[in-house]
């Protein structure tokens, strides 16, 4: 059998330089993943090949693919899938859960505080800037009491391991974080092509979010509501996210809507039914606040729809997420996460932050002048990716280049050092073989009204690339099934 | 349920029996003339002439056709708004506006019938895989129905399917039924073949997965009147536009169980149109059976119209 295994494993190259998710540190396949491992090993690459077609097969057949179009016809494809699955154990998954409700609960009570008192900015904790200068900071939400008390009911907090084997947060995205559905489909796939693997696991079952996200949209309901109507509303079919839309409306067994199937009366929100009206009263919204409704905001929307914003004010009708969110999940507010963590829960941060230095200060812009080769510079009010400086990957020119533009404005930027995820191996569609790939992990938490919920899983991302450390799947990323394991 | 998606599943259901229909008249017609008893009824030409009127394409009178090119058109064509893969992805297109409605078992079998329908050769198709493919349709369409009674809640949402479905089910017989009258007319002074002893009509029997049932039924070779009698006004026979009228009127009434008068409703004109032909007799209609074609396919529109109108158009 051993040399089965190798078959498998045999080609596969490790960098000492990298963290690598199964092997410890002397080189021998975890405790966790010893199974897998063998199991995997009495298959040939062949077998793999052909489980690999199965599992794509299970993806165009459960209809989870997106469209590209070409010049002659429109193509459907499948996200990239790895069978390999990435296994967190028990204690592990502890660290992140807790962490990340932690930090939704404090960006959460961030959110009422900058909409409210802002007490924060008056005491100096967090310069009055980070809300001034953000487009995502809504006026129209100042003083609204959202119902329960709750603004990021979802949030997906992006996970990476660094190479000191610790976790750290990179991104809090508490707009629509999107790929739960993913989550659920890789989990099925993975299933259907290589059943056996799971008789040797106890694996947390993911198949729960639905009800769970429905558990605690009702308890956000607005007042004088007996048994919510919750809805999911969608920018449409032919969003790229439509899949994961009707995925979550089937499995909490409410309707999917668009905007044209809603219409608000006398500050009541209506769906259009086949026998007529119908009151809504929670709506998990897929469409980003610019476009919900044209009255306020966008006012070309054809998404949203008309006096929704005005509903939503007087409190008739819950919006999750609410309305301006965004102003939290920006870059500039991810510096300052460990002090509003500690502001406002008195508490230490679970998951590390990835140190930021800012320019702004005269000792830390000196740091940083002096280390630009191994730190990422990022202008703060930039997203996407865009100004983004790699110190490591910088020309002796580049970098005094980019000393100039820290010196001629200083405020316009922050430093990180270069983090370096961690590593899986991944099979390889090129070499039929399985290398290390970068990965990371978005975890999906839920906060209701006096409860929360953290999805035992989570998505964790590949960056198909060699090297590549970019995992978004609009750069060719790819995914695996994520197995917490249970204590 | 929201309007917007009871429209979409009442097309969803239409599209796949449509496929269904178009699939079965490809493979019953070709096949079963190659060992026609009379010439006429053989010829390539008449029998590809057949296909494109039935899926409303009628060709003239002195072009010839090419096989491949008109078993591609009708089969496979993402050019011909009337072939069967864009039926196929029309009623995948609809399912996927109302996959929340619908069971992830039922959304998985279309996905997986469009995807056997996207992926078939082409060329294949016109050589040698005329029978296979129009078996695996008919067959896929069946698999369907069969998650639709039996995975679906049966309530609205099931009610709008089949009422589509049975809606379709009734205008298809009845293109079928008047191709086929048209060629049993068209065949007519071949050798020893009068048209109310056609061949033909043992074709459209078979087109209508009747044949056998028939047989039982008659214990007769098919005539015109059997045939016709058998597939509009036998309440029993599965595919006959009676059995279609009850459905829908059983399937309106899971909508609008009001048993009130409204002479505006939906329910009414149903209830109207069936009426009409539970009591009518075979003799009626062959008098003239252009005409009760034009009528009976008329009402039909009629009904779907006033649906969107009532149910789909709020």
């Amino acid at each position: 059998m051993g040399n089965l295994k190798n078959q498998m494993f045999s080609s596969y190259q490790q960098n000492p330089e990298l963290y690598d998710e199964i092997y410890d540190n002397k080189g021998e396949v975890k405790t966790i993943y010893k199974k897998l491992f063998d199991i995997y090993g009495e298959h040939s690459i062949k077998d793999y090949v052909k489980l690999n077609d199965k599992a794509k097969s299970s993806f165009f057949n459960q209809g989870i693919t997106f469209q590209v179009y070409d010049k002659k016809k429109t193509q459907e494809k499948i996200f990239p899938f790895d069978l390999f699955p990435r296994i967190i154990d028990p204690t592990e998954w502890e660290v992140i859960e807790k962490g990340a409700i932690q930090r939704s609960k404090a960006l959460n009570l961030f959110l009422w505080d900058i909409y409210h008192e802002k007490n924060i900015i008056k005491q100096g904790i967090v310069p009055m800037e980070l809300i001034s200068s953000s487009v995502n900071y809504l006026d129209q939400m100042n003083g609204i009491d959202p119902p329960g008390g709750i603004y990021n009911h979802i949030s997906g907090t992006d996970v990476i391991k660094h190479n000191d084997g610790k976790y750290y947060v990179l991104e809090d995205n508490i707009r629509c974080p999107s790929g739960v559905s993913y989550v659920i489909c890789n989990r099925t796939a993975l299933k259907r092509a290589l059943f056996g693997v799971f008789n040797h696991y106890n694996t947390c079952s993911v198949t729960n979010y639905a009800e769970n996200l429905l558990d605690l949209l009702e308890t956000v309901k607005p007042k004088g509501v007996d048994v919510p109507n919750v809805i999911v509303i969608t920018p449409g079919m032919y969003n790229s996210a439509f899949y994961e839309h009707s995925y979550l409306a089937k499995t909490m067994g409410v309707e999917l809507v668009e905007g044209r199937d809603l219409f608000v009366e006398n500050d009541f929100v209506y769906m259009k039914t086949i026998r007529g009206p119908e009151k809504v009263d929670v709506i998990y919204r897929r469409i980003d606040d610019a476009f919900i409704d044209p009255l306020e905001f966008k006012p070309d929307s054809t998404l949203g729809v008309p006096g929704l914003f005005a509903a939503y004010k007087k409190g008739n009708v819950t919006l999750a997420n609410a309305p301006g969110t965004g102003v939290a999940d920006d870059k500039a507010v991810y510096t300052y996460m460990p002090a509003i963590i500690k502001y406002y829960l008195n508490e230490e941060p679970i998951l590390n932050n990835v140190h930021t230095y800012h320019c702004s200060r005269p000792d830390e812009l000196k740091y940083v002048l002096e280390h630009v080769h191994e730190l990422v510079i990022k202008p703060v009010d930039e997203a996407g990716g865009y100004g983004i400086s790699i110190g490591n990957r910088l020309t002796k020119a580049e970098i005094e280049k980019v000393k100039k533009q820290l010196l001629a404005e200083p405020r316009k930027y922050v430093a990180q050092p270069i983090m370096s995820l961690s590593v899986h191996p991944t099979y390889i569609d090129g070499t039929k073989s399985f290398e290390q790939r970068h990965v990371d992990l978005r975890t999906f938490t839920v906060l209701g009204k006096d409860k929360e919920f953290v999805l035992k899983g989570g998505l964790t991302r590949v960056a198909l690339q060699k090297g590549n450390l970019i995992v978004n799947s609009s750069q060719g990323g790819g995914s695996k099934d994520t197995w917490v394991l249970k204590n | 349920m929201l309007a917007r998606v009871a429209n979409n599943l009442f097309w969803m259901g239409r599209y796949i029996e449509r496929s269904e229909h178009i699939a079965r008249y490809l493979n019953v017609n070709y096949f079963s003339s190659l060992d026609a008893p009379n010439t006429q009824s053989q010829d390539r030409q008449f029998v590809l002439r057949s296909m494109q009127f039935m899926v409303g394409d009628p060709v003239l009178n002195n072009e010839v056709l090419e096989e491949e090119k008109v078993l591609y058109k009708i089969g496979l064509d993402p050019n011909f708004p009337a072939s069967i893969i864009n039926n196929v992805k029309q009623a995948r297109e609809n399912a996927n506006s109302a996959r929340d409605l619908i069971s992830t078992e039922l959304y998985e079998a279309i996905n997986k019938f469009y995807h056997f329908v996207l992926k078939y050769n082409a060329d294949a198709f016109v050589k040698n895989g005329l029978h296979d493919f129009t078996m695996n349709v008919a067959e896929m369409t069946a698999i369907l129905r069969g998650k639709i009674r039996g995975t679906l809640l049966h309530d609205s949402v099931y009610a709008i399917i089949m009422l589509g479905v049975n809606i379709e089910r009734a205008t298809q017989i009845i293109r079928i039924i008047n191709a086929k009258y048209h060629d049993a007319l068209n065949a007519q002074g071949s050798y020893g073949d009068k048209f109310s002893h056609s061949f033909e009509w043992t074709t459209l029997l078979k087109c209508a997965e009747s044949y056998d049932m028939m047989r039982r039924f008659y214990k007769k070779t098919p005539t015109s009147i059997s045939t016709l009698e058998f597939l509009i006004l036998n309440p029993n026979c599965p595919r006959s536009v009676m059995n279609s009228l009850n459905q829908v009127y059983h399937h309106i009434k899971i909508l609008d169980p009001s048993k009130a008068y409204n002479k505006t409703s939906t329910a009414f004109l149903i209830g109207k149109v069936r009426s009409e032909y539970e009591y009518k007799y075979i003799e009626e209609i062959e008098e003239d059976i252009q005409l009760f074609i034009d009528q009976i396919l008329k009402s039909l529109s009629e009904i779907s119209k006033k649906m969107e109108k009532e149910f789909f158009n709020y």
